[in-house]
């Protein structure tokens, strides 16, 4: 997410003392990629502050057009007056640099034109900046006028644009990837379908990555609580009636179920319609479980899969996984999903399920899918959809349940076999 | 490969689920997911291992398809010629 760390790092020499002041303030520092502001004795903390280093990685953000023309209409007129008394000002009060070069890092809307323009004093040059710097200190902080187009001026040369991804370009940026594969979204194209004139192919290329190394700690948490769960099914739980081997549905509960073999469906409004809606449409937006009960849409770095109460020990497959987020606050919409996910293997997988003459069969090993009535000729569409459904929402619990086998087994015989390069295709999973 | 690996075994677990046997699921995988055949059965194989009970009933429960097919027919045909 954000370059933080704890309150050590500072990287600008000339402002070591209002650095500290800020961790301690803040309590945690903040590495920025360019020269550290050098702080005057201000107290404009706020504008000090780089939130656009808090609040996303520099480089791929850009001020949210949509906003910005309110905001704008609004400040010209004082900025536009000002404009002449802001360089003026920035450049005594701004710290030392005369060319505004370093400091600034408290605005977040940097550009180039700002800066040179500054200079010159070009009004035009502070209505950019200010557009580019306002529009996201209108939003979290009131502007405080000059002050702030001090530091918007003083923007170094570099070009430093920031998105804020809220949560409905956050969306979108989802569907256009969903719509395209998550391993075949190429941002150029993402951008196409997005529609969004504000973002950069850098913007959204960055975004895509951060979408894709969370994914991959879903898949490594989903993996543990699938053990976790299955665990849980082993010991726990009562068999109230599963599809025996013969295909019968002992349980009325799982009638409903797809024939695909699904666990029963989210509890949230959902009839099995929906299921198999859900399970053959290929938009699928991660992060929202279903159309119909999307809540708010996570933005990612705050998305916390359902299992959060995974718990046993990782198998083999996420030894190493590092991301361990948990939220057990109610508002996640996936709960009420995943809950339910959970619920049909308990209620339908058990070992005991299996009639015992049938299976000899230990129920250390927890069969712990949901059988639906045999499909004895899956449908292709069917198939289609549970692998899509397993690529696209890797959250989702394993339906058996197997102990994964360690990874070196693995890749010992797959060396053995003459497969050199694992994964063939994908570059980021 | 962790994930990948991880992905792959999720993907087998759908196909069992399908009552698949391991040339299905290559089969599938490949079709569905692009994943190469030789990394689904090797994966397969040891799953196999890890979980041998299991796949040795689910063998078992796949040989009988068959027979619950030809039960299902015969019921369903006993089915159509009652007249109540």
């Amino acid at each position: 997410m954000l370059a933080l760390s704890p309150a050590s790092n500072s990287t600008g020499d000339d402002c070591n003392g209002e650095s500290e002041f800020l961790a301690t303030s803040c309590g945690f520092s903040i590495e920025p990629e360019e020269e550290f502001p050098d702080f005057a004795d201000h107290g404009d903390l706020l504008d000090i502050i780089d939130f656009d280093d808090l609040f996303g990685v520099a480089g791929d953000v850009l001020p949210d057009l949509e906003i910005d023309p309110d905001i704008l209409a609004g400040d010209f007129s004082d900025h536009m007056n000002a404009s002449s008394t802001v360089t003026t000002t920035s450049s005594s009060s701004e710290k030392t640099d005369g060319q505004g070069e370093t400091n600034n890092k408290g605005v977040s809307g940097k550009g180039e034109e700002v800066v040179s323009k500054r200079d010159d004093g070009e009004t035009a040059v502070a209505e950019t900046v200010n557009y580019n710097g306002d529009s996201d200190r209108k939003r979290k902080y009131p502007s405080s006028g000059s002050s702030r187009n001090n530091r918007i001026t003083n923007n170094e040369g570099k070009r430093k644009v920031k998105v804020d991804w809220t949560p409905e370009l956050h969306r979108r940026f989802v569907e256009a990837v969903e719509q395209l594969g998550v391993e075949k979204a190429v941002p150029s194209r993402i951008l196409e379908l997005m529609g969004v004139h504000c973002l950069t192919r850098h913007n959204v290329a960055s975004h895509l990555q951060k979408y894709r190394s969370h994914r991959k700690h879903l898949l490594a948490r989903e993996a543990e609580a699938a053990n976790w769960t299955r665990k849980r099914h082993i010991y726990g739980l009562d068999c109230t009636g599963a599809n025996n081997i013969n295909g019968r549905n002992k349980n009325g509960w799982l009638a409903p179920a797809p024939t695909i073999g699904f666990p029963p469906p989210p509890p949230v409004a959902v009839a099995p319609p929906p299921v198999h809606h859900h399970h053959f449409r290929p938009l699928h937006v991660w992060g929202h479980p279903t159309v119909d009960q999307s809540v708010m849409p996570h933005v990612w770095p705050k998305h916390l899969p359902p299992p959060s109460t995974a718990m046993a020990s990782p198998p083999f497959w996420v030894s190493d996984s590092p991301y361990w987020p948990r939220v057990h606050n109610g508002t996640t919409p996936y709960l009420p999903t995943v809950a339910s996910r959970f619920r049909a293997p308990p209620v339908a997988g058990i070992p005991q399920a299996l009639p015992p003459h049938h299976l000899v069969y230990k129920p250390d090993h927890g069969f712990g899918g949901a059988r639906a009535p045999v499909d004895l000729h899956p449908s292709k569409e069917s198939v289609d959809a549970a692998i899509g459904d397993v690529l696209t929402r890797p959250w989702l619990p394993l339906p058996l349940g197997l102990k994964p086998p360690a990874v070196d087994g693995v890749m010992t015989e797959l060396h053995r076999q003459g497969v050199s390069e694992v994964p063939p295709t994908a570059s980021c999973a | 490969m962790r994930i990948y690996g991880m992905q792959v075994h999720h993907l087998i677990e759908e196909c069992i689920v399908f009552n698949m046997g391991k040339e299905e699921c290559m089969d599938a995988l490949f079709k569905h997911a692009n994943i190469k055949p030789i990394i689904t059965s090797t994966v397969w194989k040891e799953l196999e291992k890890e979980n041998k009970e299991f796949f040795e009933a689910y063998e078992r429960r796949r040989e009988e398809i068959p027979t619950e097919k030809e039960t299902a027919r015969r019921i369903r045909d006993l089915l159509s010629r009652t007249t109540i």
